[in-house]
């Protein structure tokens, strides 16, 4: 074909998605879980104690905090009932171990919906390597799908 | 045979020596999501249509969904 | 007499049907409508690998 310099990007473009980049086209303008995931979210280590973690995610106005290593790579997930455990416990102890994670560019319709039914406040948006992106709160979730309704934008979706 | 390249070596051929991207996933997918400044050359068309709309001198880096 | 221990009811996946332990969505092995990890990704379009030609 005449071309000497020809590469190919083998991890394709669910890599890219994966990464939390952004791209073009359609999708791109509607809400997906990176766009609404709140990444001031409360983080702990996870060989902290809950006194020392419950203070910090009070202030900050916060009922939740994702345990992360040094990576950023999410290891659990403390919900407003393991935050009242014991304070002295590691969060590793009481954590809610490998909770699922979602990617950056799944749907905001399509996680509300899923938030909804199984009722799930909260759901940890992670890249491809699970390193955490942000909090995904359903009230957020919900909100974002409703104003996407109201334009008119569930165009695409079959 | 295409050197196979990270997303990282791709984000340097692009900001450094303006390679060209190209999707070759369908047109409807490509309409969906594409990677910034992408063009869209399905692969039947790859061979046909490359000299009309890519520049030889420059890098070209190819992509689809994933590896499968 | 012994008692025959009672094999406890295995839960399946709301969409396909697959025995799971738990829902794959929300992690509660007690969700009304559990998900297996594949149904899950297939509808959150997470991987989602579209058909083409060549094989790499």
């Amino acid at each position: 074909m005449g071309f000497t310099r020809v590469y190919d990007y083998v991890a394709g473009k669910l890599d890219w998605l994966a990464a939390g980049l952004p791209t073009e086209g359609t999708n791109a303008m509607r809400p997906r879980a990176a766009d609404l995931a709140r990444k001031d979210v409360p983080t702990g280590r996870p060989d902290e104690h809950l006194e020392d973690v419950r203070a910090r995610v009070g202030a900050a106005g916060w009922d939740a905090c994702v345990v992360v290593n040094e990576a950023r790579v999410v290891l659990g997930l403390l919900r407003a009932a393991q935050l009242q455990g014991d304070p002295a416990a590691r969060l590793e102890a009481v954590m809610r171990p490998g909770p699922s994670t979602f990617r950056p560019f799944v749907s905001i319709e399509e996680m509300a919906r899923f938030m909804i039914e199984h009722a799930l406040e909260s759901s940890p948006i992670t890249t491809s390597d699970g390193r955490l992106v942000g909090l995904l709160r359903r009230d957020d979730a919900v909100r974002a799908a409703q104003r996407g309704q109201e334009k008119g934008g569930g165009g695409g979706d079959q | 045979m295409p050197q196979e390249i990270s997303r990282e070596e791709l984000r340097r051929l692009v900001a450094d020596e303006t390679a060209q991207l190209v999707e070759v996933l369908p047109a409807s997918e490509y309409r969906e999501d594409h990677l910034p400044g992408a063009l869209n050359l399905p692969l039947r068309r790859l061979e046909s249509d490359a000299r009309e709309v890519l520049t030889p001198a420059r890098p070209v880096v190819v992509y689809c969904w994933d590896t499968a | 007499m012994t008692d025959r221990a009672e094999t406890p009811e295995q839960m399946g996946c709301g969409q396909c049907g697959g025995a799971i332990d738990g829902c794959e969505f929300c992690g509660e092995s007690e969700c009304r409508c559990p998900l297996c990890y594949e149904c899950v990704n297939t509808a959150l379009g997470q991987a989602l690998a579209q058909p083409h030609g060549h094989g790499g």
